[in-house]
């Protein structure tokens, strides 16, 4: 009879006669997991959306009257002394009017009779798309209304920054959930095996008796943490997955979804996720096994 | 003149001057020193509380000596650990006096526990087990969880526990105390096929019967100290 044999054996036979305490344990660890991942699940997509809405951030300088060339040149000299950027777009009067016009779609005709010169000239600065550089936007934006000829500089750095607040709050929602999932996890699976233990302590007694290495006692415990972990996070995941079509179902709206598009997990979070479940189950049940086994 | 000594019987186990104290100073055993030879079979009497389990729970090793020298098979016991003690115990069998069954398992699955810590295949373990209970007059007793079990039926079982797996040595913790004449008879037939097999064996017993009619050797303990080595007890 090999090893792999006898420790299913064993395994199955510890399943069988804990079957009521496995099956709180799995809805624990499930329970750990879902909470955990449903947090990460928004943070991946405040994330996402932050991405996007960075890709958006300009700034926007609106100018007394229209730079020639070389007023041109010295402010792109200034801009890129305070920073780097990714673009500096000039936009005249006309190039303005367009804009606009094309924005307001079907109800341009509110502009018939107006003069094409009565929005400002403006110059268009992409900053580049790094953390460090986008906090820096707000210094950025009074450095350059500080510039002669620049009569105001527009930014979506104030939302940007509640943006930010938000995702940072998340951030740490997810963190403080999954230090909770990984203590609740060891916690559970070492009180689970710590019972099954207590209930079947003369049988491990007497398997060291009759000569039972410490690795046939303790693997079947350890294939008991690895199934807790791989059930308990694919069952969280699976439910997770059901919760994530509920919410789009329910509460995105055609015209939300082109600004915010809800994803779910990729492979390689979800595959993390499973195997960082299995570990920490594994390493509960090995702690307390390990304490069995020395004593 | 050079004296050569030649080592004729190679001892199996060897207890030199072993003391064993429990709290509060009660001294079970005192300086006892004895040795069995490989393939030897021997008895061990003594009254209830001279030292008998206490010296069987050293040779196995549940229990640690407070000060002397155990050898079992060439291993110094005090310093055995993990493998090797596991390993060691594989080749013992030990049938201990409160048994030591799991009452919701069947008499087979029982017998098999020690057949299977050493990865015996299944066919094997099943035919040894009802070969075992056959000998042992338990053969309607293989799906009977030993909890439903008499006391005579389940020391029965512990035996054959014990040798399940052809053990080299084989401790027995008063394996007759609650047999009938017949079945005595069964487990001591059992105990000498083992014995003639090769392995060795000690006894701890109060049975007179079991040992009277033999030429085994027999040692007597008192209040924990080693009486006598003879033949046949001065006493019981």
């Amino acid at each position: 009879m090999n090893f792999l044999f006898t420790v299913l054996r064993q395994l199955g036979r510890n399943l069988r006669q804990t079957w009521g305490v496995q099956i709180m344990t799995l809805l624990t660890v499930t329970l750990s997991l879902l909470i955990f991942s449903f947090f990460y699940l928004v943070y991946t997509n405040v994330v996402n959306l932050g991405d996007r809405l960075s890709e958006d951030i300009r700034l926007i300088a609106y100018l007394d009257e229209e730079p020639n060339l070389e007023l041109r040149k010295q402010l792109e000299r200034k801009i890129i002394q305070f920073d780097d950027v990714e673009e500096i777009n000039f936009i005249t009067r006309e190039q303005a009017y367009d804009r606009f016009k094309a924005q307001l779609g079907e109800n341009a005709t509110v502009l018939d009779g107006m003069p094409k010169n009565f929005l400002s000239p403006s110059v268009e600065v992409v900053p580049v798309k790094t953390l460090g550089h986008l906090n820096r936007l707000k210094d950025f934006s009074s450095y350059l209304s500080k510039i002669n000829g620049i009569q105001k500089v527009q930014s979506g750095q104030e939302w940007v920054e509640k943006f930010n607040a938000t995702s940072q709050l998340i951030t740490i929602v997810v963190i403080a959930s999954g230090a909770l999932l990984i203590l609740t996890t060891i916690f559970m699976v070492a009180f689970t095996i710590r019972l099954t233990i207590l209930g079947r302590h003369d049988e491990l007694e007497l398997l060291k008796l009759v000569g039972a290495t410490n690795s046939y006692i303790r693997t079947p415990f350890m294939l008991e943490g690895i199934l807790h972990g791989l059930l308990g996070s694919s069952i969280g995941l699976g439910a997770l997955y059901v919760l994530f079509l509920w919410i789009k179902t329910h509460f995105t709206t055609p015209g939300f979804m082109t600004m915010f598009d809800f994803t779910f997990l990729g492979p390689w979070g979800m595959a993390m996720i499973i195997l960082s479940s299995i570990f920490l189950c594994t390493l509960g049940s090995w702690a307390t096994m390990q304490r069995f086994v020395k004593g | 003149m050079k004296k050569r000594v030649q080592r004729k019987v190679e001892p199996m186990i060897e207890v030199i001057k072993v003391t064993k104290t429990y709290p509060h100073d009660i001294t079970a055993l005192h300086e006892i020193s004895l040795t069995v030879n490989k393939g030897e079979m021997c008895f061990l009497i003594g009254r209830s509380g001279a030292g008998k389990t206490t010296l069987l729970k050293l040779l196995c090793n549940m229990e640690q000596a407070t000060r002397g020298l155990i050898e079992v098979a060439g291993q110094e016991m005090n310093l055995l650990r993990g493998r090797k003690l596991s390993q060691l115990r594989q080749q013992m069998g030990v049938a201990y006096q409160d048994f030591k069954l799991l009452p919701e398992r069947t008499a087979a699955e029982n017998i098999a526990i020690s057949m299977e810590v050493s990865y015996k295949k299944p066919q094997v373990i099943r035919d040894r087990v009802c070969s075992l209970l056959d000998q042992l007059g338990l053969a309607d007793k293989y799906d009977t969880l030993t909890g439903e079990l008499s006391h005579g039926e389940q020391q029965r079982v512990t035996l054959a526990r014990a040798i399940a797996n052809s053990p080299s040595i084989i401790l027995g913790d008063e394996p007759t105390g609650n047999l009938d004449a017949a079945s005595t008879e069964r487990v001591m037939r059992l105990l000498s096929n083992c014995n003639k097999a090769g392995a060795t064996i000690l006894i701890a017993t109060h049975d007179e019967t079991i040992f009277r009619e033999g030429s085994h050797r027999v040692l007597e303990i008192a209040d924990g100290r080693l009486e006598g080595i003879a033949a046949f007890p001065t006493t019981l």
